[in-house]
């Protein structure tokens, strides 16, 4: 019992501060790739203080609901990733925070925010099934949902499942806002639509929404490196080159639109995902 | 004190009041004119029906063989009053000059008796008429206790509807009846275990749906009403000819020997196939999806009760009955694809929906293929997935039809897009329904639970698996999306509930209680029902431990989520109170924004209308383009599933 | 400490809006020059946003005419407090050459608080963010009424002139 309470309370302590310096080192590193200086590595948390500390306004207290309950429903995905839960239920919960964002912007008579919901929804609609199909190749694998199992299994998963891999690839460059999928909201300073999602999100509730966002990377990467579980060299090491593939995609991709995003992310991430499980299942 | 209620009233006792109780009520009330009375025997009706099914929980197994009714061998009325409706629907047939209802109708009289000709010729095995297990016990449940609910509130929405048509003579009484009827019919089908029982009962549903489709009698209702009398028709015909082939083998109609007969060899597969045709029609599976899309003309507790909580369930209900008997055959593998690909398309085509019955509808098909789907897994979780599926999804889409009814009857529309803003005219309405849609796609609630479990039980089969996981994505998307359209509208903070009858509240309020109930007792709901419907052979998939569902492979902590949920969501109310003493602002509109929400500053200074809608992405998901290819591949599967079974 | 850290992020993180009332786009030209490499404000946490309800500084550049003064006032009345007003150029600050068109209403300061003017046609970059840097000012010498998220802000604008 102790035991999970200091999990739980190191995890909601430790993922936002490492979401943080994540999104900060991101942003250092997209300054250089485009040769400039950029931010100090803090600057996430600076941002995040300051939106606390703002005048909290909000069209809708609807709204405000959704903004709280989002980053509660990320919290919990996290929390119950770090007690070694059921994955699939991991990813449902998370879905659950997606869904409330939605439902947020949605409450906004803005046109730019309802075009960014719906964008949301269709980036949504692009990664859910990579991401149920990503949990059942680790099952095959594995013999379990549980990712306690996954940690404790001998060797690393992506010599087995290096296609799903590369399939969650995908979802993280929609799930992290990246280009060439940043197309509901858009992240350090891009814009697309006014900020489509987050257009009538604004002070202390952008802020939970940031927090939530980067609970989010935390736990896709978090995923990421269950991959190679073994050890904690080639985990740090797999979740750096991932990021920094993402960074470079990034920065050398340009925003698609969405029948492009779910056409590709259908026709290739499902090829990839099912050429893998069909290995998994013949072997 | 339970021993002595239980001794007080036997079991045959109870079944007579599932069974008969309902058909006799339906025949007081048809020639009641009074209001009032009418509304006295419906409740009653329905109380009495709640308290019964309520009483049969602690009774199952049950195996019941009465001899006689009035006197007269129950097997020959039955058998006389299925003919009396083969006629019936005859005469319809040619009232309206319906061709295909015509024929059905012959070949169902002719294939009835010479059924007949068969069991009375040659020694006849009579068979057990009834027999209840936990499985019927749920769908007794479920009809029973939302049914009566649904009833409840159709007297105040059939008194509104009949006000807002301006009919000039009341028809209301035909409505009651053929409801009542329904639920004595509905009963009958779970528990019966005669397949000519069956038949009748299913029949009797088939006609009550048609009644009621075409209850307000425009061309279309008609229309529809007679489209759907010749479906279920045809699966009638498809039960029919199952029974003869099922005769041939068994000399006997009995459904539970038939189960535990359980080969691979052509012929039993082939009757099983047959009787599974006839359940995939009666569940609306694609191809045969029109006489469900068409029936959302009916007044909307009809499309509650009958087209997405109980009508419907008979379907899947046969499957799961006859799904031990296919273990191991190719065919049980065929039809949890077809399941899979019912679940995927019934998503894909609510996506490209803006009427907000139809993408009910289509949310209906599609979890019904997903119940089909993991029927046709036939493992013990898939099992179990499908039982939790039929019990949260008749409670859910009850509920959310009742909010649609209760929606349209105010704004006069059913389409999503005029919804927009809801929050502000009916606040409470609106807010039942944003919880019927959580319910629907969150954890931890019961549907996700069930969806949670068929993922994981379908795992092992791919062509499932990928399927469950695209139609779930697609899910969201449109129940997100119509939440949201509700929420939409700048609100100051201030509530003002608006005002609906009794009854409506009491029906809203009971089904969002039971949804939530229902789900934080889903463990010990599991524990006490289920591992009686899983035998034989099967052992229960799943413990109860720390309060959630666990296997070997998988946990779903149910209340520990809802705790944590239930704390997430105070501390999101305490926010929103608070929230109301911050500044609202107006929405971004490129600095354009008037003083009216929603308008914004034009050319020559006039106020425009800042028009969105939502994307229904019609090019992809519209009906025009998909329906025909779904129903294409569907009639491949179906034609799959008969090769699969010769 | 709670005030001290949230002035100094306040500070490390303003967020700009930058609205074009009706300039030439030379000032607007060296707005976004500022974003490019060579000057590279992001350097100090300044981002460059596209919403009033995002934003903490509002850049206004270009004469204030009748069309446009109310679009003005509405980005302004939409930015949460704390929020700084910084006309950039000759117009913004007077009308400049347009000063006495029919059309003209005159500088930012006709409609809304400025607090800091930067002069220029065109301002220069490095002006620009010079003028930013001590429109920060203002956040330093803010007392912080944070009451908790959710409650009520009030602020004691000090600086408005």
């Amino acid at each position: 019992m102790i035991d999970t309470i200091l999990v739980v309370a190191a995890t909601l302590v430790a993922a936002p501060l490492l979401g943080g310096l994540i999104s900060g080192l991101d942003r250092i590193a997209t300054a250089r790739l485009q040769s400039r200086v950029g931010p100090p590595v803090v600057q996430p948390f600076h941002d995040v203080i300051k939106l606390l500390n703002k005048e909290p306004v909000a069209v809708n207290v609807w709204q405000v609901f959704c903004a709280y309950a989002y980053l509660s429903a990320s919290m919990i995905a996290v929390v119950l990733f770090a007690l070694g839960s059921d994955l699939l239920l991991v990813l449902f919960t998370q879905a659950v925070g997606a869904v409330f964002l939605v439902v947020g912007a949605l409450s906004s008579t803005s046109p730019y925010s309802l075009v960014g919901a719906h964008r949301e929804l269709l980036q949504t609609l692009s990664y859910e099934p990579l991401l149920v199909l990503v949990a059942v190749g680790i099952y095959l694998q594995t013999g379990s949902f549980k990712i306690a199992d996954t940690r404790a299994w001998g060797a690393p998963l992506l010599l087995k499942l290096p296609f799903l891999y590369a399939a969650l690839g995908l979802v993280l460059t929609i799930k992290l806002r990246k280009s060439p999928f940043d197309l509901s909201t858009s992240h350090h300073g891009h814009q697309e639509i006014v900020k489509g999602l987050l257009t009538d999100y604004s002070g202390p509730f952008l802020a939970f929404v940031e927090i939530g966002h980067w609970f989010d990377v935390i736990l896709l990467l978090w995923l990421c490196s269950l991959f190679w579980a073994t050890s904690w060299t080639g985990m740090i090491l797999l979740v750096a080159v991932t990021y920094a593939l993402e960074v470079v995609t990034d920065n050398v991709t340009a925003r698609m639109n969405w029948r492009w995003m779910l056409g590709y992310a259908w026709a290739m991430g499902l090829t990839l995902s099912v050429v893998n499980l069909i290995w998994l299942h013949v072997r | 004190m339970e021993h002595a209620v239980s001794n007080l009233v036997g079991t045959p006792v109870l079944l007579s009041i599932l069974i008969v109780f309902p058909f006799l009520a339906a025949l007081t009330v048809y020639p009641v004119r009074s209001a009032r009375l009418q509304t006295l025997v419906v409740t009653l009706t329905g109380a009495v029906l709640i308290a019964a099914s309520l009483l049969l929980i602690p009774r199952t197994p049950f195996t019941l063989s009465p001899k006689s009714l009035l006197g007269v061998d129950i097997h020959v009325v039955v058998e006389t009053a299925d003919f009396l409706l083969l006629f019936v629907f005859l005469h319809i047939g040619f009232k309206h000059n319906h061709t295909l209802i015509k024929i059905l109708s012959v070949l169902q009289i002719v294939s009835l008796a010479y059924l007949d000709v068969r069991t009375m010729s040659g020694e006849h095995l009579r068979v057990a008429a009834l027999y209840g297990d936990n499985l019927s016990l749920i769908l007794v449940l479920v009809a029973s206790i939302v049914g009566s609910i649904v009833c409840f509130q159709s007297i105040p929405y059939m008194k509104a509807h009949e006000e807002h048509l301006e009919v000039e003579k009341s028809t209301r009484r035909r409505f009651f009846c053929v409801l009542l009827l329904f639920l004595g019919a509905m009963n009958g089908v779970v528990l019966s275990n005669d397949m000519g029982f069956f038949h009748f009962f299913f029949e009797v549903t088939t006609l009550c749906c048609f009644l009621l489709i075409r209850h307000d009698g425009t061309p279309a209702a008609v229309a529809n009403g007679l489209r759907a009398l010749w479906m279920n028709s045809l699966g009638g015909f498809c039960l029919l000819l199952g029974m003869i082939s099922v005769f041939t083998r068994l000399h006997a109609l009995d459904l539970g020997r038939l189960i535990e007969l359980s080969s691979k060899s052509g012929i039993y597969l082939v009757s099983v196939a047959l009787l599974c045709f006839g359940a995939f029609i009666k569940s609306a599976q694609f191809p045969f999806q029109g006489w469900l899309l068409g029936a959302m003309i009916a007044p909307t507790p009809v499309s509650a009760l009958l087209h997405s909580s109980t009508m419907v369930k008979i379907g899947v209900y046969l499957v799961l009955r006859l799904a031990p008997g296919m273990r191991g055959a190719f065919l049980s593998e065929c039809i949890a694809v077809f399941g899979a690909f019912g679940f995927l398309a019934g998503a894909a085509l609510a996506v490209g929906q803006s009427n907000g019955k139809k993408v009910l509808a289509y949310s209906t098909i599609s979890n019904l293929g997903l119940i089909l789907a993991c029927a046709g897994l036939n493992t013990p979780e898939a099992f179990t997935a499908a039982i939790f599926l039929i019990m949260f999804h008749s409670v859910v889409k009850a509920l959310l039809f009742l909010c649609v009814g209760t929606i349209e009857q105010r704004i006069e529309s059913r389409d999503i897009e005029d919804m927009r803003g809801l929050c502000a005219k009916m606040p409470v309405t609106a807010l039942i329904t944003v919880s019927g849609v959580i319910m629907m796609i969150m954890p931890p609630f019961g549907l996700l639970l069930g969806k949670w479990m068929a993922i994981e039980a379908t795992a092992k089969n791919l062509a499932v698996v990928v399927m469950v996981a695209a139609g779930s994505a697609l899910t969201v998307v449109y129940w997100a999306r119509w939440a949201g359209t509700l929420m939409s509208e700048p609100f100051a903070g201030r509530f003002f509930p608006e005002r609906q009858p009794f009854l409506t509240w009491g029906a809203l309020g009971s089904l969002v209680a039971g949804g939530g109930v229902m789900t934080v007792a889903a463990p010990w709901l599991y524990r006490e029902f289920f591992t009686g419907i899983l035998s034989p052979g099967y052992s229960p998939p799943y413990v109860v431990h720390g309060g959630g569902l666990e296997n070997g492979w998988g946990a779903f902590p149910v209340l520990p989520l809802a705790v944590v949920a239930a704390i997430g969501f105070a501390v999101s109310i305490v926010a929103l109170r608070r929230a109301s003493r911050v500044r609202i602002v107006k929405p971004y509109l490129s600095g354009l924004q008037t003083d009216t929400p929603g308008m914004f500053l034009g050319p020559g200074n006039r106020p425009v209308k800042a028009e969105a809608s939502n994307y229904y992405l019609s090019s992809i998901f519209g009906e025009k383009r998909l329906a025909t290819l779904v129903n294409l591949a569907a009639l491949v599967f179906l034609i799959l599933i008969l090769g699969a079974a010769l | 400490m709670f005030e001290q850290i949230t002035r100094g992020s306040r500070v490390k993180s303003p967020w700009l809006l930058h609205y074009d009332c009706s300039s030439c786009n030379g000032c607007d030209i060296e707005v976004i020059a500022c974003l490019t490499p060579v000057y590279d404000i992001e350097r100090f946490g300044i981002i460059n946003v596209g919403n009033p309800l995002h934003a903490d500084i509002l850049l206004v550049t270009g004469a204030v005419n009748h069309r446009n003064r109310k679009v003005l006032e509405n980005l302004y009345e939409q930015m949460p407090h704390p929020r700084v007003v910084i006309a950039i150029g000759s117009c913004a600050l007077s009308g400049g050459v347009f000063r006495e068109a029919y059309n003209v209403v005159g500088g930012v300061d006709k409609v809304i608080a400025v607090d800091v003017y930067v002069p220029g046609c065109a301002a220069k970059p490095e002006a620009i963010i010079d003028g930013v840097l001590l429109g920060l000012e203002k956040f330093k010498k803010l007392s912080n009424n944070w009451r908790g998220v959710g409650g009520i802000f009030r602020e004691a604008e000090t600086n408005e002139s």
